[in-house]
């Protein structure tokens, strides 16, 4: 059987696997919040985020991709989720992190690769603690 | 662990209960008047900024680097709450419990003793979130407390100093204990499913010369201050439901808000008001109920202690320039446990 040789990543499926993934997660989450507030309706929360009503639904049904970073993040605030989460949904990394892995990117790449295959609670350990000291 | 995020505190316990999760904050107020009259509780004017020691550890004395914690800039007009919030379990319709036990230069607020590690019962020398929501100062009698209002270590007039003798620590010391993960399932099982709809969302509700001074020459104590009506609640479960294995503790160092630029290189905030001018601008006050609570009797230790307008006339100081009597106008009346509209009854 033929196979076509590539860089083991199917681009555009992965693409529509994402604007799926994100779609599906902020309608789920927007219906729930409707469900107790009507203010939670496609137009409402659209206008609130400042995009079109048609927009925000295609991009919920999948047919548009996921928006940029300050749509997103404002859409997180909107639905209370955290922004970083929705971000990664939509297969994207906030600015202000970029900025951090720039600014020393040895150490955060080798950081991020060592973490990969950790499970959370070893991974709750790098956040920073407050140090306690002798009292 | 415990992590410093928008300057509060937050402890978690991920290995109890992925809900086991504490947040304090340390909340700027007014001095209430120092002159034996009991006061209601005054206003949150906002959180403390606060910071790593470790960050600034060339701008602070040895002792602050060997206690580690956090710091935060205190004026002498100014006075100290802390904020207690956890979190609330949407599927069991509680907030997840605490036992915190708080001290100031190593003396417990509670009962006045000095600070030991774990928790005890008898007298009972911690709180419990979220039962009690707040903390202002040091517990002298049932239902009332003595202000935490700062002072400079070494002046005499903290409870560290008045109790021990020496000022050797200063700062406000914090340690919580979550509530057992069984026990916890076992007193609040699960509701049902409409009822997590309800309450999804809610969330139930802190220089060189400074340096060559072994404890700081700007280091702050907390010291007794004026009358306020504040009970600090029983505990409303059993000694042996906190999970004294898992155990979070925190140092929190107090420096005058004057080196505080020095130390960070960031502005304190600015003073606050005095009570007079609060009050006279018709802001309101509060009072507390929690319902179906019993209060604790107070310290006999901490009830001795000379307050700051007290030791300061013994003294011949004057430690308050602004120590004005104000007549509360405004009083709102908060209350937990009670229905809506459900009439409190008192004591008549």
């Amino acid at each position: 059987m033929h196979r076509p040789a590539g860089s083991g990543e199917n681009v555009p499926a992965r693409d529509q696997a994402l604007k799926d993934t994100f779609g599906q997660y902020v309608r789920q989450r927007r219906e729930d919040l409707k469900q107790a507030d009507r203010r939670y309706s496609v137009r409402q929360v659209a206008a609130r985020i400042g995009v079109e009503p048609s927009y925000l639904s295609k991009v919920e049904r999948g047919d548009e991709a996921p928006p940029g970073e300050r749509t997103i993040v404002a859409l997180a605030a909107e639905l209370d989720e955290d922004p970083d989460v929705l971000l990664a949904l939509a297969g994207k990394v906030s600015t202000d992190l970029q900025e951090i892995i720039r600014k020393r990117p040895r150490l955060f790449a080798d950081l991020l690769r060592e973490l990969r295959n950790q499970p959370d609670h070893a991974v709750l350990r790098v956040v920073r603690e407050v140090r306690d000291g002798e009292w | 662990m415990i992590e410093l995020k928008r300057d509060s505190l937050v402890f978690s316990f991920n290995d109890v209960h992925p809900d086991a999760k504490l947040n304090i904050e340390f909340q700027r107020t007014l001095r209430i008047p120092d002159d034996d009259n009991d006061y209601p509780l005054p206003p949150g004017l906002g959180r403390f900024p606060m910071a790593h020691v470790d960050d600034h550890a060339d701008n602070v004395p040895p002792a602050w680097l060997q206690r580690g914690g956090v710091m935060l800039p205190m004026y002498q007009s100014e006075a100290m709450w802390l904020n207690f919030n956890t979190t609330y379990v949407a599927d069991r319709a509680t907030a997840y419990p605490f036992a915190i036990k708080v001290a100031a230069g190593k003396v417990n607020a509670v009962t006045g003793e000095t600070w030991v590690n774990g928790l005890g019962g008898n007298p009972q020398d911690y709180m419990v979130a979220p039962k009690q929501p707040w903390l202002d100062g040091y517990c002298v009698e049932k239902g009332l407390i003595r202000q935490f209002v700062a002072m400079p270590l070494g002046s005499g007039y903290s409870a560290e100093e008045q109790i021990t003798g020496q000022a050797e620590f200063g700062g406000v010391q914090i340690v919580a204990y979550p509530m057992k993960r069984e026990v916890f399932e076992r007193r609040f099982p699960k509701v049902k499913a409409r009822m997590m709809k309800a309450c999804r969302g809610i969330d139930a509700e802190l220089a060189m010369d400074f340096l060559e001074e072994p404890c700081g020459g700007a280091a702050m104590g907390l010291a007794p201050g004026g009358r306020m009506k504040q009970e600090i609640l029983d505990d409303p479960f059993d000694i042996n439901d906190w999970d004294t294995e898992h155990v979070s503790r925190c140092f929190v160092h107090i420096c005058n808000s004057m080196v505080w630029h020095a130390i960070t290189g960031k502005r304190p905030p600015t003073t606050p008001p005095t009570a007079k001018q609060y009050n006279q601008a018709g802001l309101p006050w509060f009072e507390y109920y929690a319902a179906e609570a019993k209060a604790l009797k107070g310290s006999d230790v901490l009830n001795k202690l000379k307050s700051v307008a007290e030791m300061g006339k013994a003294k011949g100081d004057v430690p308050l320039p602004e120590n004005e009597s104000v007549e509360p106008k405004h009083t709102v009346h908060l209350r937990q446990g009670l229905a809506k509209d459900q009439v409190r009854e008192g004591a008549f």
